[in-house]
């Protein structure tokens, strides 16, 4: 049989099947058309303008690492004009972060991008495996998803930078818009296909990955030579995001379009008028200054309990009785340091690295 | 302690203990005297207490379409129930709809035929004698034409025996093939265009242009097989037998004068259906999925049919425990071919296991979507599915996965150009009189375009799709539409584990092949 030449460019010999549209294409339009689409998710979103300061999340795994080689020949190529940082959180479990903190490294060094790496220790005073070691096996990934959003923010601030960008991808946000219609909830429903998140005075969030297929980007890595770390959960405790994960994958075999389908289903629809009028409104945490919905933010509410031995006291109710009936919060309790919003001055100095 | 599972590997004292499927006790929640004999989502119910619970959730769903201002109302007043047109109600012969006739001949028709509503008073009395609807019929579709490679049997005549035990109602069968029948379609008022300007479209490219079709005389049935083999998926295909299933019934409806459509969509039917809309595209007309207003374009709303799903709070459980108890026929609708390879299928197999594990997740699901709305307004009507279409989608698909140089929007400004990419073969500025793409909405063009894996590949071979023969029959609402479109008129056409545990390994160039390695060509 013949070698079939490129879909795009008819000159070149096609070397894959591109996962999204089906097509047989060549490197380099494969190349070009991923980083065109990412570049049209920018700008058709209006992300940045010149002189924004933009932190890369980097965890070291596939997306975020494929992240920061994108956003550097994007930047480059388009003229942004954006400073690019990297930020790294150190959740604190043992032999899981080295190896994948190695590859953040290695991505200041060849990006030529400052570097931060803001610990949960130095953040809130504890480390996933001392909260492990309190809460147990269950829950634990409450405590850090919580902490990381968080952590992510402050980390931003002590930079400066008013804008984080996550490797989030299509495949991601498809599966939150699945899970969030089944269990119903309709808040997070109605902002998971948004581009950028941004409240009041907070730091700006953006998903340049929005459209881009996590096979996309593997494969993007793969010919790019560009190393990560696979970062799976193997024991999920979220048993029903693995459900919604599966189904996914389901889907995606039966027609590989269903992962952006999906998403533009989440972005046609928004939640009624009668029901926004029910939601909460968006207030200060009276503890730490960070965003919330009630009087303490959702880590002020897990660091008490941690602090005050009843560490399931945010996530059941016999335990959030257990913790009120031992009376108000010690005055010596430890807490998360005020936060401020960028456009204040940071109060929270820690040391960048530089390349 | 539960009993061995026989696996001599298995310690005892390691099993979990069964959890109930009840949360207090045997006795039937409501009259707290008798022993329950069914479970839903942890409530117990004795016989007695389930059947006025299912009349009911029916009433409470289904009444306040046919007169709010009565069905809100207690007393004497709510019994003034009285529709603006006929009753019309689709069945497939399935579970569902089968209650749903039991249920609709129950609570309003007597067994001789004539309407009454279960007010007090003797049958004379005036409050008992007035009907809701004039007339009411039992639409039946028979699908066996969309699968001859099934050898599926028709099973008209099994549906007729079971509709006649009502003597309401008035049966009328359907075939899928009339939706490409131009003497069904002048019957509910359509306008044909002449034969020798059939029209058909070309799914070989993503314009879908249109052409004439080659063979126009052939058999409405000839019509659709030649329609459904053409579609790309076999998601495709059953998005296409829904969408003709719905819009026979809703023509038909209409054209008998018919105020209500109503279908025996179970609760878990309306999650599956819910779900797999989203999944294909359809998040824009999720309101409608779940009940919509329908009139034929340029009718007024006053010619409006209400689609209306009664059971929409009974699962599939208590759907089957009526039947069980009240010994009702259920003929079982076609298992479609390939069904369990396509979205529709997977979603059906994913909710009927997920609400074994969780069984409050297809309430969930429908209370959800309940609360959505569309973000924009509707641009058009869809001519496929004649719902209503959003604007651009065409430029959002163009934006996010690059097909051809056109949709590459090429910056003078950039450092590196791109690789020589070859002309725009497809025709977004084509006349919107010679492409079915303009005039669809995201949902249907993504049902004709969409390809699986398998399917590129076969397309790449020049082997599949219809590109072999040319442009292949449309619907004959879609045929008539576009025919208007072309004439220059525009005017309406129809009357385990739990420890949280992270393992890190960097990934080789080996292992990140293996992940992607389906979509690598041989060198």
């Amino acid at each position: 049989m013949p070698p079939r030449t490129c879909g795009l460019c008819n000159n070149a010999r096609a070397m894959l099947k591109r996962p999204k549209t089906g097509q047989q294409i060549c490197r380099d339009c494969f190349f070009y058309v991923f980083e065109t689409e990412v570049h049209n998710t920018i700008t058709e979103a209006k992300l940045f303008k010149p002189g924004d300061k933009v932190a890369i999340g980097a965890s070291g795994g596939k997306d975020s690492t494929v992240l920061a080689h994108v956003m550097k020949a994007l930047n480059e190529r388009y003229q942004y004009g954006l400073d690019l940082f990297l930020l790294s959180i150190d959740e604190g479990i043992t032999g899981y972060r080295d190896d994948s903190l190695e590859t953040v490294k290695r991505n200041q060094q060849q990006y030529d991008m400052p570097l931060k790496i803001l610990s949960y220790d130095e953040l809130y005073g504890w480390t996933m495996d001392a909260i492990v070691e309190q809460v147990g096996k269950k829950n634990n990934c409450t405590f850090c998803g919580v902490f990381r959003r968080q952590a992510l923010d402050r980390g931003a601030a002590s930079l400066g930078v008013d804008h984080i960008v996550t490797g989030h991808n299509a495949d991601d946000i498809a599966e939150t818009v699945l899970m969030n219609i089944m269990r119903g909830d309709i808040a997070r429903l109605g902002r998971c296909t948004l581009i950028c998140t941004e409240g009041e005075d907070t730091i700006k969030r953006s998903k340049p990955f929005k459209y881009a297929y996590e096979k996309e980007i593997v494969m993007y890595a793969y010919f790019k030579k560009l190393d990560y770390f696979s970062t799976e959960c193997i024991y999920s405790p979220d048993a029903y995001r693995g459900h919604a994960r599966v189904f996914l994958k389901d889907l995606e075999a039966a027609r590989p379009s269903a992962i952006i389908d999906i998403i533009h289903s989440g972005e046609a629809f928004e939640v009624s008028e009668e029901v926004k009028a029910t939601q909460k409104v968006q207030q200060t945490c009276k503890r730490c200054g960070y965003m919330s919905s009630n009087d303490l933010c959702k880590a002020c509410t897990l660091l008490e309990g941690l602090e005050r031995g009843v560490a399931n006291s945010a996530i059941t109710d016999r335990a959030r009785k257990k913790l009120d009936a031992e009376g108000p919060a010690p005055e010596n309790l430890r807490t998360i340091p005020f936060y401020h919003a960028p456009s204040a001055t940071p109060n929270i100095a820690i040391a960048i690295n530089t390349p | 302690m539960s009993e061995s599972c026989g696996n001599p590997a298995a310690e005892t004292d390691a099993l979990m203990a069964r959890r109930t499927k009840f949360d207090r006790s045997r006795d039937c929640v409501k009259c707290k005297t008798n022993t329950g004999n069914i479970v839903i989502r942890h409530a117990v119910y004795c016989k007695d207490c389930f059947t006025p619970l299912q009349i009911t959730k029916l009433k409470r769903t289904l009444e306040p379409t046919i007169n709010a201002a009565s069905a809100a109302a207690k007393g004497p007043s709510r019994n003034k129930l009285r529709a603006d047109g006929n009753l019309a109600i689709g069945i497939s012969g399935g579970l569902g709809s089968t209650v749903l006739l039991d249920l609709i001949a129950r609570c309003y028709y007597s067994t001789d035929g004539s309407t009454k509503t279960k007010g007090k008073g003797g049958t004379k009395h005036p409050r008992n004698n007035e009907s809701i609807w004039r007339e009411a019929r039992v639409f039946y579709i028979e699908m066996c034409g969309a699968y001859p490679e099934s050898a599926s049997r028709d099973r008209t005549d099994e549906i007729r025996l079971i509709v006649e035990k009502y003597p309401a109602f008035e049966f009328c069968p359907l075939r899928i093939e009339d939706a490409f029948d131009p003497a069904w379609w002048a019957r509910v008022g359509g306008r044909s265009p002449e034969k020798e300007h059939a029209m058909g479209v070309n799914l070989a490219s993503e314009d879908l242009l249109l052409g004439s079709v080659s063979s126009p005389t052939g058999s409405p049935c000839a019509a659709l097989r030649a329609y459904l083999s053409s579609l790309p998926t076999a998601t495709a295909t059953q998005s296409a037998i829904a969408n003709l299933t719905r819009l026979l019934l809703l023509y038909t409806a209409t054209s008998t004068g018919s105020s209500h459509l109503l279908l025996g969509t179970t609760l878990t039917s309306l999650s599956i259906g819910l779900i797999s809309g989203v999944a294909v595209g359809g998040g824009f007309v999720v309101r409608e999925e779940a009940g919509e207003q329908w009139a034929p374009r340029g009718g007024t709303s006053a010619s409006a049919v209400k689609i209306v799903r009664p059971l929409k709070d009974m699962g599939m459980k208590e759907c089957a425990a009526w039947a069980w108890w009240n010994g009702l026929a259920v003929v079982g609708k076609e298992n479609v071919s390939g069904g369990r390879q396509g979205i529709g299928g997977l979603t059906k197999d994913f909710i009927v296991g997920l609400e074994r594990d969780y069984p409050s997740t297809v309430s969930t699901i429908a209370r959800t979507c309940a609360k959505l709305a569309p973000k924009a307004a509707a641009s058009e009507r869809c001519v496929l599915c004649e719902r209503p279409a959003q604007k651009g989608v065409q430029e959002w698909k163009a934006r996010i996965s690059i097909r051809s140089v056109r949709d590459a929007n090429t910056d003078a400004s950039q450092a590196a150009p791109p690789p020589k990419l070859n002309p725009p073969h497809d025709g977004h500025q084509l006349p919107p009189t010679l492409a079915l793409t303009p005039h669809l909405c995201y949902a249907c063009h993504t049902t004709f375009t969409s390809r699986s894996s398998r399917s590129a590949a076969h397309l790449a071979k020049g082997v599949a799709l219809g590109a072999q023969g040319g442009p292949v029959p449309l619907p004959a609402w879609v045929a008539s539409r576009m025919h208007e479109f072309g004439s220059g008129g525009d005017s309406a056409g129809h009357a385990g584990g739990d420890k949280e545990v992270w393992q890190g390994k960097q990934m080789g160039a080996g292992e990140m092949q293996a992940v992607v390695g389906e979509f690598l060509l041989e060198e």
